[in-house]
């Protein structure tokens, strides 16, 4: 069973992953290209002391490949991998804290409900105080933000269970705090905010980046709960 | 449910899926680290796009 339990999240991942290129490449990559083109183009521009050693070795991946497939293959296979990535961290968080998925339109609706949870705390809630950015933007350093966006997420995560899964009205406030906690404490922020960006390209690429991830996690939620129902279907039956 | 009998009983259903649970936690997280984090240069290069899209921290 628990061999089946994994099998039915990965299944659910790598059909999320796999259908996250397609919708990278109509809204977000094309943002990304044009940003580059600017990013190359606008010499003379700094990313602040901490990112500068970094830009000088930067490289896009239109060069060089890892697995040899082009930049067009490169972004299926980290897609495929984040894709199984998120739907196991999904499906562990489903299958720790005891959450069924009954079988039928109720599971894939719990399974959504749960995407859509999942979509909040990894995409919506870091993405308030540090928005998703084109190459070329701003940057603070890049440690100081991996950290926040790693415990913005866990604080959202706990903060989210404390209002949805729990009666008592004491933790609700409670998780409300947790969730708004990072924001207040604050995301870093780097000092010299000019860019060579235009702005219409950054503030369509936030929007094209949190509805495609909306699209992945509903996708992700409601595959990962018709599978694990039918995981525990054939278990009972 | 409760009227069909179960192959598995009650208790080795959630230790199955505590233990099911916990391995995807751990295997999840490090596909995530990997794609999304990890301080490689060529994991960058290949998850360029992808950790952009998803709005992970990059450069």
């Amino acid at each position: 069973m628990i061999v089946r339990l994994l099998l039915a999240a990965l299944a659910a991942g790598l059909i999320a992953g796999m259908a996250m290129t397609p919708a990278q490449y109509v809204k977000t990559i094309p943002l990304i290209m044009q940003a580059e083109a600017y990013e190359n183009g606008g010499a003379g521009h700094h990313h602040g002391d901490a990112a500068a050693s970094d830009e000088a070795a930067h490289d896009h991946g239109a060069d060089q490949s890892m697995f040899g497939f082009g930049r067009l293959g490169d972004t299926i296979v980290a897609n495929l991998v984040a894709g199984a990535g998120f739907a196991l961290m999904l499906a562990a968080v489903a299958l720790l804290l005891g959450v069924e998925f009954p079988t039928g339109t109720a599971g894939v609706t719990r399974g959504l409900l749960f995407g859509a949870a999942a979509w909040f705390c990894v995409q919506l809630a870091p993405a308030m105080s540090l928005p998703p950015a084109v190459p070329g933007f701003p940057y603070a350093d890049l440690g100081d933000r991996q950290g926040w966006w790693v415990i913005t997420i866990a604080a959202s995560a706990v903060g989210l269970w404390c209002i949805a899964m729990r009666p008592e009205w004491l933790l609700k406030i409670l998780g409300l705090a947790i969730i708004v906690a990072p924001h207040l404490w604050g995301s870093p922020v780097p000092e010299d905010l000019t860019s060579n960006i235009p702005a219409y390209i950054a503030s369509a690429y936030a929007a094209a980046s949190l509805a495609t991830t909306l699209f992945f996690w509903l996708l992700l939620g409601g595959l990962l709960g018709h599978f694990l129902s039918r995981v525990d279907e054939e278990q009972t039956a | 449910m409760a009227v069909k009998t179960a192959s598995l009983s009650l208790t080795d259903r959630i230790g199955a899926r505590a233990v099911a649970g916990l391995m995807a936690l751990v295997v999840g997280s490090i596909l995530v680290f990997g794609v999304g984090l990890a301080n490689s240069q060529a994991l960058h290069d290949a998850a360029h796009d992808t950790r952009h899209s998803y709005g992970f921290p990059c450069h």
